[in-house]
């Protein structure tokens, strides 16, 4: 069966259009960090896998389908990495049919193939995803240094499989940056293929051009949080690279794009793609490098600030459902209904949940932190997309939508190997706290505002709906504020800051306190905010994950955190320095 | 998620343990309508088994609470965790239905 024009089908023989008697079969996969996608073209020469994948399992499949076509015809098998990250290749490690460079000669780029030989973990990526790695063998070493001394001279190869092959090295790009090292390979007189330079996901990073398809390796993804950053990889070399792929597509004759993970696109699509990780690209000067150490705080971070993004997002949704249920009593149906459209609640429920299995099982499984940091990553971007800001932040209390965004959007940045904002400057202690315990205690709207929206329906009733989902947080709450005369100045994040504290008092008022105690003091070269309250619920299950994200972010906001529990009354003290 | 019904003079308690989220809330859900068929409008939903509550788990809540509105009607929680105390109060449903410490204390009232 041959595919369509617009389109390569999976796990099916079909022609490669602009190769003569050339077929290939796609084994395309759903995105993941475990495998790659695989592809096996046969020439009338000889037969090409690309990237023979992470997972024993789908090589297994992939040497079925070779040695099928080595029972029609026998030729020479190679097996081309787009670079050498596990999940290209570790599949194929204990299958001798594939590793072993007597039956397939592997074809790597030349850091590429020295990483494999030395068994290097770091460069493979093997040490991050906590997987064992053995020196390879590659035969075929492409892109070399000692060729480009004999640039656009053919040069001869012969192979332990048989084969007998001819390169030419040369350059190619007319713009000044766009520049690209080729190697054009020809295996006998059918067609031959292309190799590309094109480093930045990682050093050893090629494109491959064979009739009117080009196999790209992961440039795809190369800006994404969690894959940027990763041990070789370079934001100056992979922008020059996504120069190089721009023109070679720009200079047509190219139809469909074939991706290491998912879906074979077509050429102006990709053309597009990689337009948007160019601009992905430029923003990512200086981002720490992803190794274990940083893989393990950012899966520890992501639990943290999932559980909080999970609350928060049910408290918002129930705000809303509790706008819906009045608006509902008070005899306006449409728009009890409107408001609970608001949340699209059932795939945030779900986006919440899938991490929630994929966490436990994570632990179950002890499984190495970058899988669990990525998959926050991926859960985080979707929630992002269905979080509907703008319109939550009129109808519900502004704050948890800012608190949701901010950690959203923190997590993102940690992920993508940048520090989360803190801009620690002086703030006066005192008016920061009796302004947030003002703003937790009063309506958003006076009793005037209400009154003078009475004319106007339209008014009156959004004036309504923001008072319904807009419950002062200490209403019911009997708080004492001791702040003393003295002005204490520290040295804080004033936004980080009084987060921690909207935290701390929700803490305290969700779990039933209801008298509190606020104390702002100087002791020394240190200022201090005391929150105690009396509470039934000592040493909670839970507590400690919250406690744990607290203290993260007083961090950030400039101060320290301490938390005790003792005869039936909590009590949390921020100290930061005096300024 | 597993619930049990046991219902009483005062009213019908189902003691609900678990996680209430969007795979488990329509079994919650069929569990209170069941008994709502029934005749039993004075009902307890006992917390202490539960965990954690997504906002499927709140909608049915609120759906409850719109079933049971007549003046001899009775709809409450009992014996909540505090994880789960802190999503009801903070998203404003204290004001719509009761929560009682235990269930001796609902039902005393009732």
């Amino acid at each position: 069966m041959t595919a369509g024009n617009d389109q390569l089908i999976s796990h099916q023989w079909q022609p490669v259009f602009g190769a003569a008697e050339s077929v290939i079969f796609p084994f395309i996969r759903k995105i993941d960090t475990i495998s790659s996608n695989s592809y096996v073209i046969q020439t009338p020469d000889v037969i090409l896998l690309i990237d023979p994948g992470g997972l024993t399992e789908q090589a297994e499949n992939l040497l079925d389908v070779v040695g099928e076509c080595r029972s029609e015809r026998d030729r020479p098998l190679f097996v081309f990495l787009t670079h050498a990250h596990i999940d290209h290749f570790i599949g194929a490690q204990h299958l001798p049919a594939v590793a072993s460079s007597v039956s397939a000669v592997f074809s790597v780029q030349e850091s590429g193939a020295d990483a494999l030989e030395r068994g290097d973990g770091m460069l493979t990526q093997a040490d991050l995803l906590g997987i064992t790695q053995l020196p390879m063998k590659t035969g075929f070493r492409l892109l070399t240094r000692q060729r480009a001394d004999v640039s656009g001279a053919p040069v001869s190869l012969a192979f332990s499989n048989g084969a007998e092959v001819t390169v030419v090295q040369d350059r190619v790009g007319a713009e000044p940056g766009t520049e690209l090292v080729r190697e054009r390979i020809t295996f006998g007189a059918g067609p031959g293929l292309e190799v590309y330079h094109t480093p930045g996901h990682s050093p050893d990073s090629i494109c491959i051009r064979f009739g009117e398809l080009l196999f790209i390796g992961d440039i795809l993804f190369a800006a994404n949080p969690g894959i940027a950053g990763l041990r070789g990889w370079s934001q100056e070399d992979l922008i020059r690279s996504l120069a190089g792929i721009h023109e070679i597509l720009m200079g047509g004759g190219i139809r469909f794009v074939c991706p290491g993970h998912g879906r074979v696109i077509p050429a102006q699509d990709a053309d597009r793609m990689l337009s948007a990780v160019r601009n992905d690209a430029l923003a990512l000067s200086n981002i720490a490098e992803l190794n274990r150490e940083r893989a393990e705080d950012a899966a520890a971070f992501a639990e943290d600030c999932m559980d909080q993004v999970n609350e928060l997002f049910t408290i918002m949704a129930g705000r809303l459902y509790y706008v819906s249920y009045v608006m509902d009593e008070l005899g306006e149906p449409e728009i009890a209904e409107r408001m609970s459209a608001q949340f699209n609640g059932d795939a945030i429920d779900e986006l919440l949940e899938a991490f929630k299995d994929f966490a436990d099982e994570h632990h179950r499984h002890d499984n190495v932190s970058i899988h669990l940091a990525l998959k926050a990553g991926q859960v985080i971007a979707r929630l992002d997309r269905a979080f509907r800001r703008d319109e939550l932040a009129r109808l519900i209390d502004p704050s948890f939508v800012q608190r949701a965004s901010r950690l959203l959007s923190d997590y993102t940045t940690m992920l993508r190997g940048f520090c989360p904002p803190s801009d620690l400057a002086v703030c006066e202690l005192t008016p920061l706290v009796k302004a947030l315990v003002t703003g937790l205690s009063v309506s958003m709207s006076s009793d005037e505002e209400m009154f003078a929206s009475a004319d106007d329906d339209a008014a009156f009733l959004d004036m309504l709906l923001a008072r319904v989902g807009t419950r002062p947080l200490l209403e019911e709450i009997d708080l004492i504020l001791d702040a003393g005369d003295e002005p204490v100045s520290a040295l804080v994040d004033r936004e980080l800051f009084s987060d921690l504290l909207t935290y701390i008092l929700e803490e305290l008022v969700g779990t039933g306190s209801h008298r509190i105690t606020m104390t702002v003091e100087r002791s020394g070269n240190e200022a201090s905010v005391m929150i105690s309250a009396d509470t039934d619920s000592p040493d909670e299950p839970g507590a400690r994950k919250t406690w744990r994200f607290l203290e993260r972010l007083c961090e950030r906001a400039g101060g320290r955190l301490a938390i005790t529990d003792a005869d039936n009354l909590r009590k949390f003290v921020v100290t930061t320095s005096y300024a | 998620m597993e619930i049990t019904s046991a219902t009483q003079e005062r009213g019908t308690i189902l003691s609900v343990s678990g996680r209430v989220d969007t795979a488990t809330a329509p079994t919650l859900e069929q569990a209170i309508n069941k008994d709502i068929d029934l005749g039993h409008r004075r009902i307890l939903l006992n917390f202490s088994g539960v965990s954690y509550i997504s906002s499927g788990g709140l909608r049915v809540l609120l759906a409850t609470a719109k079933k049971l509105k007549n003046p001899d009607d009775r709809f409450g929680l009992s014996s909540l965790s505090p994880e789960v105390h802190k999503i009801l109060k903070l998203a404003g449903f204290t004001s719509i239905f009761s929560i009682y410490s235990s269930e001796g204390e609902a039902l005393d009232g009732w």
